[in-house]
């Protein structure tokens, strides 16, 4: 993919000016002529990115229709439609009200579904920034400011500190230009940018600035060689629509979950269908009931129930600062074994920031927490009155005007990332720096060079009387010591012996070793004989003394990581779940901070620190003792994908610097071809191929680009690890009660099939009509099932390992047997105890129902005789069926409070989990036996679906079935508790 | 690539599809050791005996909670039913053959043989136009009053056995739906009418078609064993004019607080029969 990307780039860094000027019809003193630019403009179109190709709308909605249960119900439905062509009596129109139910069931959950993915797509189409970003160019040998996207090819632009890059510019003339790449690269380090050719490789030469990065500091002027989706940026963008987009897990689960419904459905409805034609069955009426079987053990609710619990956890989660724009990522995040996380930004807070500070040979750290709310050091020491003093004067970064109200580490600079570090400290610990920096007025400064690698400024004194002037100068800690003659400890001048530089040594390698910039401080007070006042110091020659200086101390920088990062990463641990650093950082400060927020735990050691500490070779070095290791872009290059593999699978804390977004793409598929299951985050453009390509692409609502925002299928708002670690949590809580959900809904599948296994089967009257079913399935017991996303977790889930996919499923053997033939099946003798006692106390014994199908159903039949030689007309036997009906629907509820309290838990009791513990948190929840006692009257409303009012006695005779579905069911969890791995723990722990 | 990716992908499935019928290596059948599914049969084997004990026991309790004579709710039969005999709502016969109307003739033969004398002599001459009332005798098993064939005269079946079919002049028996403990208050009759404009001449046995209240109340299968139900025949004496066209009866219970106009059941009370008589 790299190497797609070079061909298509062109030679443009390569060419002389002349060339460039030809090549695009320009003049880098005067730009393009109007009218010309006008017609490229026509020819290329205007220089935006064109918003990646969105699925449509209707797209969208039809994939919200054809998943793996709306399939199902869709084959419900039709065989629905199609069943009443075999049928000649009046059951047409009830077939017709099912299909019609089952297709309404998949529309308005469909519907439901894209209005929460439409919902989040439009807080992510809120980030967008629809400020018009302006450019200056030159046409006509005129300056002129113009919307950025009416640039085009050969314009001649100019860059300053604070802009952002209008296009892909090849720079032709500039000064100090550095340009912050961190979008295309992920590097948070400045590059500086110059005319010269010094590669290449385009993406390497100094001569080209990007499109979408920042200009820090420093002005360019360039030529443009490519706009909109050509750029570099733009050509990256495109690659994420190439990659394909993996299936989720529940999604899977779920399709799984399909599988084992649809083959119990063939199953029975063959069973049944054999019988049914053994009985003397004609084959047509036969196939009616295997069809009917079939459609009938489709859990219609169920689709509900999975829509409304993940919502309801999207919710939640957008809360705590996700926005989940795909609800089924919620439960993928749960399932998350590793999560390749970016270092800037995500893990850190994206400003340098003093770290530390050496002085009186001592190491102070600084406060680097984001509020200011750390410890700070010991600032009574005179040398640091001097330190700061330097500090505060040999820097040009200035704060932008008119922030007052802002806090200081919020606050905009202008200036290069350490001198805004050091600029900000000061302000912090000295206090007012601008106005302290007009007390010492500046008379010279030399700006840092890469040849002298310091910096220095002269200034007066403060006190007016004392016209010494004073030479401050920051650099590169080896410079600076070399340039000294002595140093100051406590205030007091000493010769800079041996000792004192052994020390300087020690510090320097100290804080270099943790990944900080570390700049060295030095001053000296000028003699007033040799420059009085009015000196023409000029800063080319330096006519002024630049050595015997007076060494002040070190001042170590780093972007921080945020306060919030240890404790998520130390959770990740115990769950059992891998962070990996992916980031475009230097091995060592990549290294650094990853053992500051616990990515590389305390104590582990890299391959190269064993063979450090052992005094060997690296070749010699067992790989798998090593825990930890941190990979580069350039061996990653090097590496086959088996290599990566195995130290990926050797070396449980890893770290890869300097890497390309390709590389990242590459780790990603890596940790995918190992079994995991991979989040990613990721803010840039260049990530988006490997946010798409992630299980779960975590895109930051701050910094991130709107192309990661669009392949992303997570956002985090405050652009913070931690809340990651969150959303891991509520996906975890959803899969367990998804699970609970299921179970509850499953179980009563069982008593809505056996009453018309036993109908066909011993020719009793039907117990259970198909309207009934629904309005169990899609009115009463929806919320029982949600209300079980409501429940806590049992044991704390952050202590586990994250879910293996292949074993621990969504829907399993035990938990479908387990519901289906053990508690549906009580609750089906349930049902039937309910409807023969209503039989028999309305005058139809048992024995008598027996066999009784032919003549109950028989229209024609007026004077049926019951068990007492009473007479029914066929509307008083069918009201006695409706009654029957009513019956079975209400022990079915009966049964189902029961079984709503059992799955609260799957493992500890009831009792210890508290009963109504959740009762608080859902109102709905409290509200359900309210609802229950209320369905008499639904029973009489709903007369026309089938069901009357039924005496009140028959609501108590399945209760001994629910108190024994719940005393069974306590018993199981406490064989599970007391044995487990057992074969009881085996078998019935779902 | 990737097509042979699929593959092997494929042949995994299919093997471990095979795997799942019978496993050589692990000597398992369906996921399951013999032993494994001895344990698992017997679990389920114990766990449906218990359900099925309770189940029995619950029937048990249920059943001897029942009483033999009287059911517990008799809510859903408040009103009778009304019936025609022979059970035929749309009757069509040729009067010269009798092979057409011999179905009907059998069928009202063999419904009437209950009301023999030879079997109605052993029931009670009860007094006429008040309810036969034995709620306080000690004895469970109750008297039935006499209703003799003989009652129906034309339509008896005995002066003219084919009831009148083979002339055109069809008999049909009309039976109120057996009901515990119903008594109906007034005097019940039948009454029938022809939904078309010119009635036709018909004639009710017994006479006006009266259903005397000594035959209520009815005591149940079990007490009641001798009693029958009290009939009414009503015998349509067609003319030339009717023949070969349908003619739609409708017959009510009349003069009583018995329901015959219910929305939903078109036979409590009434019953709506087409005839047609061919030459």
């Amino acid at each position: 993919m790299n190497l797609a990307i070079c061909l298509l780039l062109q030679d443009d860094h390569e060419i002389t000016i002349e060339e460039l000027e030809t090549r695009y019809n320009t003049s880098v003193t005067k730009g393009l002529t109007s009218t010309f630019a006008s017609q490229v403009l026509e020819r290329d179109g205007p220089n935006e990115l064109k918003p990646p190709k969105g699925t449509p709308e209707y797209v969208k909605f039809a994939r919200q229709l054809a998943g793996g249960l709306q399939c199902l119900m869709w084959v419900a439905a039709v065989i629905c439609f199609i069943l009443p062509v075999f049928m000649v009596t009046s059951a047409f129109s009830l077939q017709l009200y099912l299909a019609i139910t089952l297709i309404s069931v998949v529309v308005v959950t469909g519907c439901f579904g894209y209005y929460q993915e439409f919902k989040s797509t439009n807080i992510i189409a809120s980030f967008k920034n629809l400020v018009p970003q302006q450019a200056i160019v030159i046409r006509d040998g005129q300056k002129n400011q113009i919307n950025a996207h009416q640039l085009v090819v050969g314009d001649l632009v100019e860059i300053k500190g604070g802009d952002r890059v209008p296009a892909d510019i090849r720079i032709i003339s500039g000064q100090a230009c550095k340009v912050d790449n961190s979008s295309l690269t992920g590097e948070s380090e400045p590059q500086s940018k110059t005319p010269e050719c010094t590669h290449e490789n385009p993406l390497e030469t100094k001569n080209i600035a990007f499109f979408s990065t920042t200009c820090l500091e420093g002005v360019a002027t360039g030529v443009i060689i490519n706009t909109g989706d050509r750029t570099i940026i733009g050509r990256i963008a495109s690659l994420a629509s190439g990659v394909g987009n993996e299936k989720t897990p529940i999604a899977i689960e779920i399709e799984h979950f399909v599988d084992i419904i649809a083959g119990l459905a063939i199953f029975f409805g063959f069973t049944f269908f054999v019988v049914a034609m053994f009985i003397g069955y004609a084959f047509l009426e036969a196939m009616i009931f295997f069809m009917a079987i079939v459609v009938a053990y489709v859990p219609e609710g169920l689709l509900a129930t999975v829509t409304v619990c993940l919502s309801l956890t999207a919710k939640r989660l957008a809360r705590k600062n996700c926005v989940v724009k795909n609800l089924e990522a919620v439960e993928t995040l749960g399932s998350t074994s590793v999560i390749c996380s970016d270092k800037t930004g995500t893990l850190t807070q994206n400003r340098m920031t003093v770290a530390h500070l050496w002085f009186d040979n001592h190491v102070h750290a600084a406060d680097t927490t984001e509020d200011q709310s750390g410890q700070s050091f010991d600032q009574s020491s005179e040398t640091w009155r001097s330190l700061a003093r330097v500090a505060s004067l040999c820097n040009r970064a200035t704060f932008r005007p008119d922030q007052e109200g802002v806090p200081i580490p919020k606050r905009l600079v202008v200036g290069d990332a350490s001198e805004t570090a050091l600029l900000k400290f000061t302000e912090l610990t000295v206090g007012n720096i601008m106005d302290y920096r007009n007390r010492f007025k500046k008379v010279v400064e030399v700006p840092f060079n890469s040849t002298n690698k310091f910096q220095l400024s002269i200034h007066e004194l403060e006190d007016p009387l004392d016209l010494r002037y004073l030479l401050v100068m920051k650099g590169a800690p080896e410079r600076i010591l070399e340039r000294c003659s002595t140093i100051l400890i406590k205030g007091q001048e000493l010769p800079l012996d041996e000792q004192w530089s052994e020390a300087f040594q020690t510090a320097y390698m100290d804080l270099g070793g943790l990944g900080e910039r570390v700049l060295g401080f030095c001053h000296i007070y000028l003699n007033e004989k040799e420059f009085p006042r009015g000196y023409a110091f000029d800063p080319d020659e330096m006519n002024f003394t630049t050595s015997g200086l007076c060494f002040a101390g070190l001042i170590s920088m780093i972007d921080p990581p945020r306060a919030t990062v240890p404790d998520a990463v130390m959770k990740c641990r115990t769950a059992g779940i891998r962070v990996v650093m992916v980031t475009g950082d230097h091995p060592i400060t990549a290294r650094a901070i990853a053992a500051n927020v616990g990515i590389i735990s305390e104590g582990s050691e890299t391959v190269e620190d064993i063979a450090q500490r052992k005094r060997i070779p690296v070749e010699q070095v067992n790989k798998r003792d090593a825990r930890a290791c941190v990979i580069s872009g350039g061996q990653l290059k090097d590496m086959s994908s088996e290599e990566l593999d195995d130290a990926l699978r050797n070396h449980p804390e890893m770290v890869f610097a300097r890497t390309s977004p390709q590389q990242k793409l590459i780790i990603v598929e890596s940790c995918q071809r190992l079994g995991s299951i991979v989040a990613v985050t990721g803010d840039g453009v260049n990530d988006s191929p490997a946010l798409k390509k992630a299980d779960i692409g975590v895109a930051m609502g701050i910094a991130g680009s709107d192309a990661a925002k669009n392949a992303a299928d997570m956002i985090l708002l405050d652009d913070n690890f931690a809340s990651i670690v969150t959303g891991v949590e509520q996906g975890r809580l959803i899969f367990d009660n998804l699970k609970k959900s299921i179970a509850y809904t499953l179980t009563k599948n069982i008593p809505e099939l056996t009453p018309y296994l036993i109908y066909i089967t011993v020719s009793v009257p039907l117990p259970l009509g198909c309207i009934t079913i629904l309005f169990i399935e899609l009115a009463t017991d929806i919320f029982p099932s949600v209300s079980l996303a409501y429940e806590k977790a049992e044991s704390d889930i952050m202590h586990l390992k994250p879910r293996n996919p292949r074993q621990h499923r969504l829907v399993n053997e035990a938990l479908a047997v387990y519901s289906y033939f053990q508690i549906g099946a009580i609750q089906s003798f349930a049902g039937f105890t309910d409807y023969f006692t209503a039989m028999a106390q309305e005058g139809w014994y048992p024995l008598l129902c027996v066999g009784l199908r032919s003549q109950w159903e028989n229209v024609h039949l007026q004077d049926v005789q019951d068990s007492y030689g009473q007479e029914w007309t066929f509307s008083q036997r069918l009201y006695q069926e409706y009654t029957c009906y009513t019956v079975f629907f209400v022990s079915i509820e009966i049964c189902q409070i029961s079984d709503v309290l059992i799955r609260k838990t799957r493992r500890l009791s009831v009792f210890q989990q508290g009963f109504f513990r959740s009762v608080k948190t859902h109102p709905k929840h409290a509200s359900l036996g309210i609802m229950y006692l209320n369905s008499q009257s639904y029973s009489i409303t709903i007369y026309r679906v089938n069901s009357v009012s039924v005496s009140f006695q028959w609501w108590f005779v399945p209760v001994p079935y629910g108190i024994l579905i719940f005393v069974y069911d306590e018993i199981r969890k406490l064989g599970v508790r007391r044995y487990p791995g057992s074969w009881w723990d085996q078998e019935l722990y779902y | 690539m990737a097509s042979t990716e699929d593959k092997s992908a494929n042949k995994e499935i299919t093997s471990s599809w095979k795997d799942s019928f019978y496993n050589p290596r692990t000597g398992e059948v369906m996921g399951r050791t013999a032993s494994s599914w001895a344990l698992i049969l017997l679990f389920y084997l114990v766990f449906y005996c218990f359900l099925a004990g309770m189940f029995a026991l619950t029937m048990w309790v249920m059943l001897l909670t029942l009483d033999d004579y009287v059911p517990k709710y008799r809510d859903r039969v408040p009103y009778p039913g009304l019936v025609i005999r022979p059970n035929a709502l749309d009757m069509s016969f040729n009067k010269s053959d009798p092979l057409k109307y011999a179905e009907y003739v059998q069928h009202l033969e063999t419904f009437l043989r209950r009301y023999n004398d030879t079997e109605q002599e052993k029931n009670e001459d009860c007094p006429r136009g008040e309810y036969f009332m034995q709620d306080d005798t000690e004895d469970m098993t109750k008297k039935a009053c006499r209703f003799k064939r003989g009652f129906l005269s034309l339509c008896s079946g005995l002066s003219d056995t084919n009831f009148g079919y083979s002339e055109g002049k069809p008999c049909i028996l009309l039976k109120m739906n057996r009901i515990i403990g119903l008594k109906p208050r007034g005097d019940p009759y039948i009454n029938c009418t022809v939904k078309r404009d010119t009635p036709i001449q018909m004639q009710y046995f017994p006479s006006e078609g009266r259903i005397d209240k000594m035959y209520f109340p009815y005591y149940g299968k079990k007490a009641h064993e001798s009693y029958v139900q009290p009939l009414v025949a009503v015998k349509l004496l067609l003319t030339k004019e009717d023949y070969n066209k349908e003619l739609t009866v409708e017959c009510r219970v009349e003069g009583t607080d018995l329901r015959n106009n219910d929305e939903r059941d078109k036979f409590l009370g009434r019953v709506t029969f087409r005839i047609k008589v061919v030459e």
